[in-house]
């Protein structure tokens, strides 16, 4: 089976990844090489100052470890940020932005039908953020062995396939709203809001008890809730998985039966 | 003769305005179809239709037998098709791009692509987003035609050539008429249809006020002429001459609009000494002005 879309997809996405990848590694060697420090002056003295729901929130108590470390450093907010930036940013641009650029309407009037567009689309920036989630996996690991963390290899990949189920999650969200209705900004607005809800409730529910049975719901809290760097695989990452695929496919039917929008 | 194109009670609706209403067309095999009529009349909401970007609010449109809206893609692999406003992916070159798509039809002649961008003048190692509006449309029209379609469906297809593009686009589209190929297009501009067509549909405000041939067209076509004497203008004579009207002297100045052949105007010009004649081609807005005066 040709699949000339997920191609083009992927060619794309190249400089992007390369630029992400960049950004992501820089960020993780920077912290990696910060950790000696603070390993040094993190004591329980310290500890003991946060007030205990801060603590439960950045896993304080884990800090004294390398992969603690991470978590909380970059795996609770910055890398999944930063993945669902990409994630998001070259959703919205896949569908509605070629729509509203005019360049979508020759390719649409081809054999390929639209539910296969969408889905070789869908692939092709899932297949993006594992390239770019590759990257991330290699520096930590790199890092943790030059920097003496002490992260197994395993820890570290549940850490990075956290952050592409989260990355592909709100990016396949924002290629659903863009061919639902071809328009970028609102496909860019709804999955940022979605994002900025997840994380509000992620935090609330930590610090909040009466939020607190709502948490799970999160997509954070689905993603890093075990560490993410962390021995266990969480139940989480499936509820991520099948929501994503959810998406998309209700996306299928409304992009097949709407007008396209000329640009 | 089979209908490659028909349309029943095809009608748009775009929230309150009216795109499209009740359209029913026939297009035969080997036929170009020129829709006319100003921006906003539903060309392009016609050929959009067509090719199942758009889905109607009421009515059906067929082409070659199936039913847009219910199998599009088989519509698709037997069409060409040229949008109103052709934007195609910057960063690729034009060879890049018609791969991509080609690729996307199961695979195109790349001989039939060369041949084109030849005639054409097109140089396809270029990056589309560093071609001229008119390269640009050319990288369309090669996109419309490389797979040999038995049907063409293209909006405002010379938009941006020059005269001499326009002619090879004429041409081409003589040439696929030839192979028995059906062909749509559309334009405001009354000439370019006038030289390709062989039927010429109006819109106007969504509706398809006529259908007629080219030839009928123009015999009811109105024409501005000009005239200037080398002494006072024969009025009498002008006015008594069959399809002259609107007429109206200013100094040795005779301003005139004549209804389809000008035989007549000028057989009876013959004996005085015309120093100037200026005629103004036909507009659209002349031939619906015709149209509705006939009506009336």
């Amino acid at each position: 089976m040709s699949v000339h879309v997920y191609r083009k997809t992927l060619r794309d996405q190249r400089r992007a990844v390369v630029g992400w990848g960049a950004a992501v590694a820089l960020l993780v060697l920077l912290m990696a090489a910060l950790w000696p420090s603070v390993r040094d002056i993190f004591d329980a003295d310290l500890l003991a100052a946060y007030p205990e729901p801060f603590q439960r929130l950045f896993d304080l108590e884990a800090m004294a470890t390398g992969a603690g470390f991470l978590n909380a450093e970059l795996f609770s907010i910055i890398l999944p940020g930063m993945f669902i930036a990409y994630g998001v940013g070259r959703g919205a641009r896949l569908i509605a932005g070629e729509e509203q650029d005019g360049v979508l309407e020759v390719v649409v009037v081809t054999p390929l039908s639209r539910t296969r567009l969408l889905l070789e689309k869908a692939t092709g920036l899932a297949t993006g953020i594992v390239g770019l989630d590759a990257v991330l996996l290699v520096v930590t690991v790199v890092g943790s062995i030059v920097i003496d963390m002490a992260i197994p290899i395993g820890h570290a990949a549940v850490g990075a396939v956290a952050m592409v189920l989260i990355g592909v999650q709100h990016g396949w969200l924002a290629l659903a709203v863009g061919a639902a209705t071809g328009r970028r900004t609102l496909a860019v607005a709804a999955a940022s809001a979605v994002a900025v809800a997840g994380y509000a409730l992620h935090v609330i529910g930590a610090l909040v008890e009466a939020v607190a049975p709502w948490q799970p719901l999160s997509p954070f809290t689905q993603a890093i809730d075990a560490g993410p760097v962390s021995g266990t695989v969480p139940v989480g990452f499936a509820w991520l998985a099948i929501t994503a695929l959810m998406v998309v496919a209700a996306a299928i039917p409304l992009f097949t039966r709407r007008d396209l929008v000329t640009a | 003769m089979a209908a490659v194109i028909r349309t029943s009670g095809l009608t748009k609706n775009y929230g309150g305005t009216v795109g499209l209403t009740g359209l029913d067309l026939e297009v035969t095999a080997g036929t170009v179809f020129g829709c006319l009529g100003p921006n906003g009349a539903g060309k392009t909401t016609l050929l959009r239709l067509l090719v199942g970007l758009l889905h109607p609010s009421q009515g059906r449109a067929e082409v070659l037998g199936i039913d847009v809206a219910h199998d599009p893609d088989e519509v698709h692999r037997r069409v060409g098709y040229l949008p109103g406003d052709f934007r195609a992916y910057p960063d690729l070159t034009g060879e890049e791009y018609l791969r991509f798509l080609g690729d996307l039809r199961g695979g195109v002649d790349a001989a039939t692509v060369e041949e084109l961008a030849e005639r054409l003048k097109l140089d396809l190692s270029r990056r589309i987003g560093a071609l001229s509006h008119g390269n640009r449309q050319k990288v369309g029209i090669v996109q419309a035609f490389m797979h040999d379609p038995p049907v063409l469906i293209l909006d405002e297809p010379t938009s941006g050539l020059d005269p001499l593009m326009q002619r090879e686009f004429l041409e081409l589209v003589r040439g696929a008429r030839a192979d028995d190929r059906t062909i749509l297009l559309s334009s405001h501009i009354l000439t370019e249809v006038e030289a390709v067509a062989d039927v010429v549909g109006i819109l106007r405000q969504g509706r398809m006020v006529t259908v007629d041939s080219v030839e009928d067209l123009k015999a009811r076509a109105l024409r501005r002429i000009d005239l200037t004497f080398g002494h006072e203008p024969p009025m009498a004579v002008l006015a008594a001459t069959p399809g002259v009207r609107e007429l109206r002297a200013d100094g040795r100045r005779a301003h005139l609009v004549v209804v389809g052949s000008t035989a007549d105007l000028v057989a009876a010009l013959a004996p005085y000494r015309v120093e100037d004649l200026v005629s103004h081609d036909a507009d659209l807005e002349e031939i619906f002005l015709a149209h509705y005066a006939e009506e009336g």
